[in-house]
């Protein structure tokens, strides 16, 4: 959490974490170059290295995309989602390889500054095109992964907390939502550059069936999401709306519901029923698909605090979320619509309690 | 399993969860190998060229400026010829024009592929004329004229120095090749796909005057083509770019 930035401790799963994301790269590199030798063993290791990180990245950004729906459909992906933001700064660092070496192998030494020959080079099909003299295969291509590499600069530039607290989570969210930006500008930069190069068909096939696995796990999450908004707490009654059966919310565990468009996160512990906004500060993680861990709300995107008495972040930490009053009445839940004002302490709602008193 | 938790801070992650995951990831490790390995072995073989980076050898000839400029390398009772480009993008350096058919001595380094030989002048101070006198090139040998379709490739990369150095990938170092003045080529293949670069000038035998972005474009191009010194030559009367 936020109180002070330090540099990151690299615990054993976290360095496990980096080690198999190190191994899976050097397997893509490896497999990429010994194929390429054995099959076209005159190729240039200049080439070697503009394609074969080109192409490892290519992967690693539909990894990077499916882990978030993946983790959404199936909590078992959970511990891919933990350092996501390691992967997209590898995904930078591979694809400024691939851009650096792509700038000097194509445009360095030669009559025009490679900065510009990158965006000038054939700059007449600009405008051709635009008048439908030219097909869109013949569109430069090059811009497109210029403007890629950019969008993955600023992102990794940001992966810090550092600068999710600077921006805050809603405008940091936002910003880190460009990498949907680059993933159209890489697959306009692959589709106009070298699969109007390569004559083998499966080019374009993997690049339709990577779309197709990213846009289908998007969608499924997006159905997974939206389910629960239309079963929770649709008749509110003086404040307070019903969630659920007082049963359905586990010891230990949390469970979303909906009350007033909102999603509150309901947690049972030691056997009391507490109500806090289903959104972590953190990165808007979803509270309510969390636990209970020492006695503190634990998210279960990068596991981060809250007591669940009062929603604050257990000291030194200083993040807050909303507590909402709670209810149990012939063991269903109730929850009151209007959040406390932050950092309200909450006693919570015994889960064995018998009496209505809904108008308190 | 069912009841594991997994925390990213803490120093161990559940086991069974630990257990799964090392299951998926072998599993992806196998499909990336897989994966990757198809899609390079589908690429387009390079073109087999050489280029001997990093070796300056010292060469001497007769340099000819037109109709591209040549170093002709006799030896044993035979003239060999060797295109001449700069270092970089560029064609013929400026400190070796001026000497049409002087006898010079230079380290440069050797970019060949199959018959065609070109040679790189990358060391100024090496270059010195060792014969003043002028000679005069071979008469060329006319074959006829000619109407070839082929991409519009720049010799340097497409001899050796890039493999694979054709198509869409290459088209904006091929403008800044062509742009420099490095000789222009049309790579011409036959059904099955082998290649040959026919040389272009201009239909008076001096440089050709055409659009640089037209690079590894489908090009049309007609003109007398000729054989000098075993070098394929067009001289372009007309070069029309082929809509695709």
């Amino acid at each position: 959490m936020s109180l002070a930035y330090r540099a990151v401790d690299w615990n054993r799963q976290k360095r496990r974490y980096d080690l198999t994301l190190l191994g899976f790269l050097l397997l893509s590199l490896g497999t990429y170059i010994g194929v390429t030798l054995w099959v076209s063993p005159l190729v240039t290791a200049e080439t070697l290295i503009i394609r074969g990180t080109s192409l490892t990245a290519i992967l690693l950004l539909h990894v990077i995309l499916s882990i978030g729906p993946l983790a959404r459909l199936d909590p078992r992906f959970l511990p891919l989602l933990y350092n996501r933001r390691h992967l997209g700064v590898t995904l930078f660092v591979l694809a400024l390889i691939h851009g650096v070496f792509s700038l000097i192998q194509f445009q360095a030494l030669g009559d025009e500054n490679p900065l510009v020959g990158v965006f000038t080079g054939y700059r007449d099909d600009y405008r051709l095109w635009s008048q439908g003299r030219v097909t869109l295969s013949q569109f430069p291509f090059e811009p497109f992964g210029v403007f890629a590499l950019g969008v993955f600069f600023l992102l990794a530039a940001t992966s810090h907390d550092f600068w999710l607290r600077q921006l805050g989570p809603s405008l940091w969210k936002t910003l880190h939502l460009g990498v949907y930006v680059a993933y159209g500008l890489v697959l306009a930069h692959v589709a106009l550059g070298v699969l109007q190069s390569e004559r083998s068909g499966i080019y374009p096939l993997a690049l339709a069936f990577g779309f197709v696995v990213v846009a289908s796990l998007h969608v499924l999450a997006a159905r997974k999401e939206v389910k629960p908004d239309n079963t929770a707490g649709e008749f509110p009654t003086e404040g307070w709306t019903e969630a659920c059966a007082v049963n359905e919310v586990s010891e230990g565990r949390g469970r979303v519901v909906t009350v007033n468009g909102q999603r509150i996160a309901l947690f049972r512990h030691l056997d009391r029923i507490f109500a806090t906004s289903n959104v972590c500060r953190h990165q808007g993680g979803p509270l309510g698909e969390g636990r209970i861990v020492e006695g503190c709300i634990t998210c279960p995107w990068h596991g981060w605090n809250y007591q669940p008495e009062d929603g604050c972040s257990p000291p030194p930490f200083q993040e807050v979320v909303e507590t909402y009053e709670t209810r149990v009445t012939a063991g269903r839940v109730w929850i009151r619509s209007q959040a406390n004002p932050l950092g309200t302490r909450c006693e919570g709602a015994r889960a064995d309690a018998a009496i209505p008193d809904l108008k308190s | 399993m069912k009841d594991e938790f997994y925390i990213g801070y803490l120093d161990r992650s559940p086991p069974g969860l630990s257990r799964r995951l090392r299951i998926f990831l072998g599993c992806g490790a196998l499909i990336l190998v897989m994966g990757v390995g198809l899609l390079a072995s589908r690429q387009s073989p390079a073109e087999p060229g050489r280029f001997d980076f990093g070796q300056t050898p010292e060469w001497e000839g007769i340099l000819f400026e037109t109709p591209l400029p040549r170093l002709q390398v006799s030896s044993d009772g035979s003239n060999r010829q060797f295109l001449l480009v700069g270092a970089g993008k560029f064609g013929l350096p400026a400190f070796a024009q001026g000497h049409d058919g002087q006898r010079v001595r230079f380290r440069g380094t050797l970019i060949e592929q199959g018959p065609a030989r070109m040679l790189e002048l990358n060391d100024p101070g090496s270059f010195a004329v060792v014969d003043e006198s002028r000679t005069s090139p071979s008469a060329e040998a006319l074959l006829g004229t000619a109407s070839l379709t082929g991409e519009l490739v720049d010799t340097k990369c497409y001899f050796g120095v890039m493999r694979p150095a054709t198509g869409k990938v290459h088209r904006g170092c091929a403008v800044r090749c062509l742009s420099g003045g490095v000789p222009p080529g049309l790579l011409v293949r036959d059904a099955s796909g082998n290649g040959v670069v026919i040389l272009l000038v201009g239909p008076d035998g001096g440089p050709l005057q055409f659009n640089v972005q037209w690079a590894a474009r489908l090009l049309r191009a007609e003109g007398n083509l000729e054989l000098r010194d075993n070098l394929p030559i067009l001289k372009v009367s007309r070069l029309t770019l082929i809509p695709e």
